[in-house]
């Protein structure tokens, strides 16, 4: 190690930390090209971090799979941390009590399911630190200010500390969120097919909360939200908020960033509202922005949610 | 000797069971031979009936499945829209529709739609690569619909089974634009499969799943071990396995060409589907 620090010694320590878990992972038995093998056998750490920024990082930019995975990471513990919150078990007191009144308000019945989520949640941490994500903002739950305010604990998502059906909405933008942000890196997973299937595994995962979510907000008056867990149109309507009494301007503006775009009819060229053999007498628009989930890319996730994060993401 | 272009027959799925039969199948995976789903495994019967080609199914007819290319991988998910959307489409022309309550109903139309628009959207993308129209085994698609209970409990099985085969076909996807379309249709069919399993649940089917927990139950969603929190899903072959288990199709599917890369170990939802 101590060779390694001194040959990394003028290296952004970001990057030194990458390489060190990478160099972990490979000791532990991770396929990879032969010529890092050969650097690492010369003890040449320079050779196989170049290699390996070939190899595991991409052809071309370090923006790839490693920076895809700490978003990830940035975005999981984000939504652990506000589940551990709403359930009573942060480790910051502060947090749980925040949402103790709610708490009370929400059916016992989705008690068991919001707890299945949040075990998901941890869970997708895990995972995405065992494959080498870095937590370089050292998240934890004090990183976090659940009403929008980047710390004020004033921003325009307080009401969801009083109000279990802007609680719910809130819970429902956020697994929302994340089946885009997980859609919109896909493509930047593609160097690494193990990394890209556990992706897909783990953004199939956060649509079934989704979907849950939205479940729960139809039996609770949510009415213009569709039993089949899916997104009708885009722009803010598509949150389904009907049923949450006058919510500040700045949640229904953040609302629009997040279903932003989810109303797209054109699919690879085609116009999905001009297919023929649909079936007669639906809202075939309503259906055709159903039935494709649309991505986000990485800014347009970062705009949404920095409000929530304390530290700058950018 | 190669096995490659050699061609292994599957005609019944206790084949699978067979060390002989899963020898040689293993085999030809490895080497891009051809798997061939007879028509004899679709419709599910005992007997055992030789076929040697692809082609030579009967009256369904017969679609090959390329899957080194992308067009192949999007034909494959083609094939398994076309079934979703045969079911439920029948679903909502059935007797037991009437059966389900107005939620199971507003789903069942919901679901019809989605995968109808998801099937119609493959054909006319895939153009003059697409796949023909598969053919149904009416007798068999009736077996799905004898009751409400029934009809939910074989939603979820195809709404499970499809996201676990585009969680397994995404890696082999060449180009971005269709792992991201492909993207767009897989949460889609998490939802589903999310909203029927929460109806299922709260009909009191737990499947092993504490209550209020079958949406995204452990049975579907890995509990314990490195993949512990990471969803179903299958590669190809075993994906087209279970179709055939299910004796809907009577069109001949089969793969002509192995996927170009490295399959995962299968981590599928439970079959049959409790």
């Amino acid at each position: 190690m101590d060779r390694n620090q001194t040959i990394l010694g003028n290296v952004e320590p970001d990057i030194t930390q990458r390489l060190v878990s990478r160099r972990e992972a490979i000791l532990k038995g991770a396929a990879v090209g032969s010529s890092v093998a050969a650097g690492l056998a010369m003890m040449s750490a320079p050779i196989a971090f170049a290699a390996l920024s070939r190899e595991a990082f991409g052809q071309s930019t370090p923006t790839s799979v490693q920076a895809v995975i700490d978003f990830a990471l940035k975005l999981e513990i984000f939504e652990n941390e506000f589940y551990k919150a709403v359930l009573g078990i942060s480790a910051v007191p502060a947090q749980n009590a925040a949402f103790a009144a709610v708490r009370a308000m929400v059916p016992a019945a989705a008690i068991p399911s919001i707890q299945q989520i949040q075990k998901h949640e941890v869970e997708h941490v895990a995972f995405l630190t065992a494959n080498g994500a870095v937590n370089s903002l050292r998240l934890d739950g004090t990183s976090f200010d659940f009403t929008g305010g980047r710390g004020t604990g004033t921003g325009p998502f307080a009401q969801a500390t009083l109000d279990v059906n802007f609680l719910l909405l809130v819970a429902q933008g956020a697994e929302d969120t994340g089946v885009r942000a997980y859609k919109g890196q896909a493509p930047n997973l593609m160097s690494n097919p193990a990394v890209l299937e556990a992706a897909l595994r783990i953004h199939s995962v956060e649509a079934r909360h989704a979907s849950k979510i939205r479940r729960l907000r139809r039996m609770t008056g949510a009415t213009s939200v569709k039993y089949s867990g899916t997104i009708t149109g885009g722009g803010a309507g598509a949150a389904g908020a009907g049923n949450v009494s006058n919510p500040a301007a700045g949640a229904v503006t953040a609302l629009g960033l997040i279903y932003a775009g989810e109303d797209n009819v054109m699919q690879g060229g085609i116009n999905v509202t001009a297919l023929p053999n649909l079936p007669s007498g639906i809202d075939v628009t309503a259906a055709a922005t159903e039935a494709f989930d649309e991505p986000l890319t990485a800014s347009a996730v970062v705009a949404i949610v920095q409000p929530f994060f304390i530290p700058s993401l950018s | 000797m190669s096995d490659k272009g050699r061609t292994f027959v599957v005609s019944a799925t206790e084949q699978f069971w067979k060390p002989s039969s899963r020898r040689s199948f293993l085999k030809l995976l490895g080497v891009g031979g051809t798997l061939v789903l007879a028509p004899t495994l679709f419709e599910a019967c005992d007997s055992y009936t030789p076929v040697t080609a692809p082609g030579t199914g009967g009256s369904g007819g017969a679609a090959a499945l390329d899957l080194s290319t992308d067009i192949g991988i999007l034909n494959y998910a083609y094939a398994l829209e076309q079934l979703e959307a045969a079911f439920y489409t029948a679903v909502v022309g059935s007797a037991a529709f009437g059966s389900l309550n107005a939620e199971q109903q507003e789903v069942m139309n919901d679901l019809r739609n989605h995968e109808v628009i998801h099937r119609e959207f493959f054909k006319a993308a895939l153009g003059a690569g697409a796949i023909g129209s598969l053919a149904f085994n009416s007798t068999a698609v009736a077996s799905t619909l004898t009751s409400g209970a029934v009809i939910l409990k074989n939603a979820e099985t195809f709404e499970d089974l499809g996201v676990s085969a585009y969680n397994g076909a995404g890696k082999y996807l060449k180009s971005a634009d269709y792992l991201t379309l492909a993207g767009k249709i897989v949460s889609v069919e998490a939802r589903h499969a999310a909203a029927i399993r929460d109806i299922r649940d709260a009909a009191g089917v737990s499947g092993g799943d504490a209550t209020g927990t079958r949406f995204a139950g452990d049975d579907v969603v890995a509990s314990t071990g490195a993949t512990a929190g990471l969803d179903v899903k299958l590669e190809p072959s075993s994906v087209l396995s279970r179709v055939g288990s299910t004796g809907l199709l009577t069109t001949m599917v089969s793969i002509s060409a192995s996927p170009s890369g490295t399959a995962t170990p299968d981590a599928g939802p439970p079959s049959p589907t409790p």
